[in-house]
């Protein structure tokens, strides 16, 4: 359990600075592409050799780390970090036959050149780790930076997460059957039932500590598992819900990482199945896409709507109204490829 | 090729080949250091220009130590370039 | 609460299992050797630390026969194996949910570097490697083999990246989420990787000569390696080969890919091990140093040794014996340095002829019998990840 103060996230959507998510930003080509920001806080000789994944991470974390926030660590969690210089290395070796190839990419491409880089420019000497553990690298961030704060109780620190599309792994992640073969758009993403998602893209970041004074909420609690059975999840929801919430009660929101591929359905349903009937489900892929690190975008969504109270109505699923109580609990559920599962409950 | 058309080729170069988005080519002095206060570039960028000069004048530079007497400023890259190139 | 290694597995160019790694150490013979599995322009021209057993033999030899699975993924499985017959885990014990899995790799099924290629530019249909490149796919591979129950997880901070398994591990244990965890990592030989590394100018193309004045760069390497880490509650009648007591996590913040003049991000890993370990300079009996036999490494490294221990304990480099396996060396030099503890013997430098003339510190010479209590070993890598891990005689 540990407290979030503030939140910076880049995303397909108005997310950065001043979020403005009322309106649904298109998709094209069945992609959400970040909306990447001038980066005047990145010194141009270091900004000139980053590649996208490096940039929306270190972007985004610019805002939580600008009025020299001290943090005691970061800790990033990144499915593949900067897969476009890995292919782009990948296309020298291929053209120039093993020849003379420039390192850039190669560095570039590293997971943990983000993590690397931040504490590079914070000059910050501590902890730095990246989690890589494909749809559950955020979730080991979380728990990393919980252990961390049972570790050093006064301490801060930088957690986030960041994946980038590019051409390459979108066309992997399309070869596999993750995203749809038909031409979709994020604007009737639930409507169609087919396989497989769109791909998105995004970094989000947050600085976590121990202190209650000045959060915006707090991680009451994560928990994440690998199962292929929707029995299980439903299993591990009803005891994490006992765990946190009174008997019948159930969170105040429900938010699915639900993403329009009709192969995921089943686990997104044995969740709500297994809450109040009345609880409104929010979904967020809409927004962001699909991507390993999509929940990073989910809980940082959560943590706008505890701060804001106010819920964007393209991320409402149910009908259900949302009363005029405040909204002071958050549960989330993202499954990626519907084996790797992840709850969080974000508390007001 | 005249040495005032390489110069200015070279420059080309190597703002593209660097990515240095916020400088022009013809903003490069021919005296100005490329490394440390000059241009500001580092160890890696080095070996960037190593392979440039392999990529587009057939010039394999092996030692590093080498490298460095080359990789000074444009005039002593213009120099070895005309000394060595093979394309 | 103490973190005990109740089981040790490892495969490398010194060898297949513990006995042979540790035969091939005490007697000063090296695994690199010219590249024969793998095909590279460069299989030639330099030496590599080859684990001498092709891809297919690995899946016939243990019956791994699931589709899309890399050499990466096989090297794992190797020593997953004998770390786990080595603690008695029982496939009950594997599903429990208090049993970690947390691994490492840089390469995952990048080590197909040229399927990767083909399927993310030009294939039609993908190949069955699809879902194996990312460096989770070991990881991801043992999870649903031995349906293991507990936290998952793959950390990536390069060279150092199964030191942070390692200490991620026993960090789980004594937060109490888990009682056991089997942490490690594992790398393969992959085009990707020497061509990375050799675009950078530091691969040699000779033996490579950790901490002498002459070395030329490093040699890449391959294998994994797998401990099983438990609370001390939970050893009961289990043999313990070591006690995990120290570890850190630092960073250099100087430079992406070379470390800083004095070595800030070292002498903090190390100090900062100390500290959880509670333990003087002058109670580390020998240090398993990270000594990849590059230029910027080897002084940097010895800087930080001179500033923390003054005068440093003996030292060596295994990266001599199996080339460096990045993801993979901190597990690996993590059971190398548990060698040390169990035998009480150090290992001797092999290929170092003159100190560096700045420092001036000369590893161990020869094999020797003496008592060690405490070992230390370093792990660093590229993004200034420094990680430093102390294990001690139980």
């Amino acid at each position: 359990m540990f407290y979030i103060y503030k939140t910076s996230c880049i995303s397909p959507q108005s997310s950065y600075g001043s979020p403005a998510l009322s309106e649904l930003v298109a998709s094209a080509g069945n992609k959400l592409m970040a909306q990447e920001p001038v980066y005047s806080g990145i010194p141009p000789g270091i900004l000139r050799r980053m590649g996208k994944a490096v940039r929306i991470g270190i972007g985004a974390a610019l805002p939580l780390i600008a009025d020299k926030q001290e943090t005691q660590g970061i800790i990033i969690g990144t499915a593949n970090g900067g897969m476009e210089d890995c292919i782009k290395f990948l296309n020298q070796i291929i053209e120039y036959d093993e020849g003379k190839l420039t390192p850039t990419n190669f560095v570039q491409s590293t997971p943990n050149a983000i993590a690397g880089q931040l504490g590079l420019m914070q000059s910050n000497k501590g902890y730095n780790i990246t989690h890589s553990n494909r749809g559950l690298s955020f979730e080991n961030a979380l728990m990393d930076v919980d252990m961390l704060l049972a570790e050093n109780k006064n301490a801060k620190y930088l957690v986030g997460a960041v994946d980038e599309i590019s051409a390459y792994n979108f066309r992997i992640e399309w070869l596999g059957g993750w995203y749809k073969s038909e031409d979709s758009s994020n604007l009737n993403l639930f409507e169609n039932e087919s396989d497989g998602s769109i791909a998105g893209e995004g970094a989000a970041m947050f600085l976590a500590g121990n202190e209650k004074q000045g959060s915006i909420c707090r991680l009451t609690d994560i928990h994440f598992f690998q199962t292929d059975s929707a029995g299980v999840v439903k299993e591990a929801l009803t005891k994490f819900l006992a765990k946190h919430l009174p008997s019948g009660k159930s969170p105040d929101l429900f938010m699915s990482g639900e993403n329009g591929d009709r192969r995921m359905q089943k686990y997104y349903e044995a969740c709500t199945g297994s809450l109040a009937a009345n609880t409104p489900v929010l979904s967020f892929k809409q927004m962001c896409g699909e991507y390993p690190t999509a929940s990073s975008f989910g809980a940082w969504a959560a943590c706008e709507i505890l701060r804001t109270q106010e819920i964007p109505m393209h991320m409402l699923r149910t009908s259900s109204s949302t009363s005029n109580t405040p909204i002071s609990s958050i549960f989330i559920y993202n499954t990626y490829k519907g084996n790797q599962h992840s709850f969080m409950l974000l508390e007001k | 090729m005249e040495t005032a058309e390489l110069k200015s080729q070279l420059k080309k170069q190597i703002v593209e080949f660097l990515n240095l988005t916020t400088i022009k080519p013809e903003d490069i002095k021919d005296d100005e250091p490329l490394f440390g206060e000059g241009l500001g570039l580092d160890s890696i960028d080095s070996i960037e220009l190593i392979v440039l000069l392999g990529r587009e004048y057939g010039i394999d530079i092996k030692d590093p130590k080498e490298g460095r007497k080359v990789l000074v400023d444009i005039n002593t890259m213009v120099d070895y370039i005309e000394k060595n190139r093979t394309k | 609460m103490r973190i005990f290694v109740t089981g040790i597995g490892i495969i490398s160019a010194l060898g297949n299992n513990a006995q042979q790694n540790r035969s091939s150490l005490s007697s000063g013979k090296s695994g690199i050797s010219s590249l024969e599995m793998l095909s590279s322009r460069y299989a030639s021209i330099m030496p590599f630390g080859e684990v001498k057993i092709s891809t297919d033999d690995l899946i016939k030899k243990m019956d791994a026969r699931e589709s899309g699975v890399t050499r990466t993924d096989l090297l794992a499985l190797h020593a997953f194996n004998e770390a786990v017959n080595n603690s008695r885990l029982t496939p009950a014990q594997l599903s429990d949910p208090n049993t970690a899995l947390i691994g490492a790799s840089t390469v995952g099924g990048m080590c197909l570097t040229d399927e990767l290629f083909l399927d993310s530019t030009s294939r039609e249909v993908g190949s069955p490697y699809l879902s194996s490149y990312d460096c989770a796919s070991p990881v991801m591979y043992l999870q649903k083999r031995f349906s293991i129950g507990g936290v998952i997880n793959s950390i990536n901070t390069a060279c150092s990246s199964s030191a942070n398994a390692i200490m991620y591990g026993a960090r789980l244990i004594k937060q109490g989420k888990a009682k056991r965890a089997i942490v490690g990592g594992t790398d393969s030989l992959a085009k990707f990787t020497i061509n990375g590394f050799n675009s950078l100018l530091i691969l040699s193309d000779a033996p490579c000569q950790p901490f002498d004045e002459a070395r030329r760069g490093l040699n890449l390497g391959e294998g994994a390696a797998f401990l099983v880490l438990e609370a001390e509650e939970d050893v009961k009648d289990k043999n313990c080969y070591a006690e995990l007591t120290g570890y850190s996590n630092t960073n250099d913040a100087f430079h992406p890919s070379s470390l800083s003049d004095n070595g800030d991000g070292p002498f903090l890993s190390m100090q900062g091990a100390l500290r959880t370990a509670g333990l003087e300079t002058s109670q580390i009996d020998f240090i398993n140093a990270h000594g990849t036999g590059t230029e910027n490494n080897d002084l940097v490294e010895s800087r930080a040794m001179i500033n923390l221990f003054t005068t440093p304990p003996p030292f060596v480099s295994t990266k001599a014996y199996t080339g460096h396996t990045l993801g993979a060396a901190g597990a690996i030099e993590a059971v190398f340095s548990i060698f040390s503890l169990v035998n009480d013997e150090i290992y001797p430098a092999v290929n170092f002829e003159h100190a560096i003339a700045d420092t001036g510190l000369v590893p161990a010479k020869k094999f020797e019998k003496k008592r060690i209590s405490h070992v230390m070993s370093n792990s660093f890598g590229f993004g200034g990840n420094c990680t430093s891990l102390i294990l001690s005689k139980v």
